[in-house]
């Protein structure tokens, strides 16, 4: 009897892999279990064994061939004479790998309504470089976007406002840049409400400074971490020289992410009130650009609605956005962030969580770690 | 709303946004009285606190510095209200 060595399936995102090397050859006997081959997607290598024992019969593939998810590999009978498939033909085993395109194009390719016929390759797969190359030289940005829409339903294009425009740049350039990955901690919420309460009274304000505390703990942890105000740049750590905290602000249905700069220089009161200021201007839609732009670090809360716990999306060359969320029944809340796991592990994201969750002591007079 | 307001518009409007913004969280306001603090109250979180500051500064035509924005200017709705006439009585 003959049967197929299939190409297994590594992720959901990958629909081929690159075969790194063949362990068994054309006339090779192997063992139900032995490694006959190791490939490779653009996230991950894994190893291909025979799932039972036999006469390799015939090789669909070879090293370096990109072959399709499923596809033949080899086929395996249990004799040296045994029938293979006529269908058995090599060429890629399933893929043209000129026009293979890798995680990076393809997101190009389908963000730019483009198919991967359309653009010649430069190596051995179509790369992010092909197809911007193509983009820029065939000026088809704008055509992309009507080919895009053109597999729509029947519909109207209405042009964004530039309030939309820069929230889309927020929500989608991570993909293909961050690595984003969240952790959350438990915390007993009374003691930071009672601190805010504290400040509160102290100050005479008119508005709960418990998030502004806790965005301006998170910025004092960061001055004193240069991993957590910092992204990555062709290959290597970029520190970012200040804390530039950015705290989301619905304006109706307007979502802003105002930037406190230099957050580091400021204290608990003054930070306060320069959080306050950018709130109230977005509000009244009077931030300018600098003040909505910029951030190398991010704080949101949805606590507002009741949201007992999110996931933010990472603003751009930021490593860490911390989410606050409402207080659950029994007094616990949950403090989450959304990090780029290049430039923070989980363990690092979970203790910045642990630090920020300290609140002090409000009635001994003592303010958390670094509240000045 | 026109600068000649007498002090019972102005509160009556002032109440009547406190209202509407509490209404959006799913609260009733309607007894909300002239002399509640308000952030006392818990009717409004502190979003809601921005979201009146923000109109009152519009809707009045008068800009606030942050040390102005206090539990004793603009506390309550006689406060605002207060506040706001002194302002355009200077």
């Amino acid at each position: 009897m003959t049967t197929a060595v299939h190409v297994p399936r590594i992720n959901n995102n990958d629909d081929s892999v690159r075969v790194v090397r063949l362990m068994a050859n054309e006339g090779d006997q192997v063992r139900a279990g032995d490694i006959v081959a190791e490939i490779e997607t653009d996230k991950s290598i894994a190893t291909v064994e025979a799932e039972r024992d036999g006469v390799v019969l015939k090789v669909l593939c070879s090293t370096d061939d990109h072959i399709g998810v499923g596809s033949v590999m080899m086929w395996l009978g249990a004799h040296a004479g045994d029938p293979i498939p006529e269908s058995s033909d090599r060429a890629g085993a399933a893929l043209s790998a000129a026009t293979e395109p890798t995680a990076k194009a393809r997101a190009l390719l389908n963000q730019h309504g483009l198919a991967a016929s359309q653009v010649p390759a430069s190596g051995v797969r179509l790369s992010a470089a092909d197809v911007e190359a193509y983009i820029s030289q065939s000026g088809t940005r704008a055509d992309s976007s009507r080919a895009a829409w053109s597999t729509l339903p029947e519909g109207e294009a209405q042009p964004l406002t530039m309030e939309e425009r820069a929230m889309i740049h927020v929500v989608t350039w991570q993909k293909d840049n961050a690595v984003p990955a969240y952790v959350e901690v438990e915390y007993d919420s009374a003691p930071w409400d009672a601190r805010a309460a504290a400040f509160m009274a102290e100050h005479r304000l008119m508005m709960s400074p418990l998030l502004p505390l806790l965005a301006h703990r998170l910025v004092e942890l960061a001055r004193r971490s240069d991993k957590l105000n910092a992204t990555i740049v062709d290959g290597a750590r970029y520190c970012f020289r200040h804390v530039a905290l950015g705290f989301t602000v619905q304006a109706r249905e307007i979502l802003y992410l105002v930037v406190v700069r230099e957050a580091e220089t400021l204290d608990a009161v003054r930070f306060v009130a320069r959080l306050g200021e950018l709130q109230r201007r977005a509000l009244s839609r009077q931030l300018r650009p600098e003040e909505s732009q910029g951030a190398t670090i991010g704080f949101s809360s949805m606590a507002r609605w009741n949201v007992s716990r999110h996931m933010p999306i990472l603003p751009p060359h930021t490593a860490v956005m911390v989410a606050h969320a409402a207080t659950r029944r029994g007094g616990t809340a949950v403090l989450g962030a959304t990090y780029d796991h290049r430039v923070l592990t989980g363990f690092e994201v979970c203790r910045l969580l642990n630090q920020m969750t300290d609140a002090g002591d409000a009635t001994a007079g003592r303010a958390p770690e670094g509240e000045k | 709303m026109t600068v000649s307001a007498p002090r019972d518009v102005i509160k009556a409007g002032i109440r009547a946004k406190i209202v509407e913004i509490a209404a959006g969280l799913g609260i009733d306001a309607a007894d909300f009285t002239d002399d509640d603090i308000i952030p006392a109250t818990g009717l409004l979180d502190s979003a809601g606190v921005l979201e009146l500051i923000v109109w009152y500064e519009t809707e009045y035509h008068v800009p606030l510095k942050d040390d102005e924005i206090n539990i004793d200017n603009l506390g309550s709705i006689n406060a605002m209200t207060n506040f706001l006439l002194a302002r355009r009585a200077g």
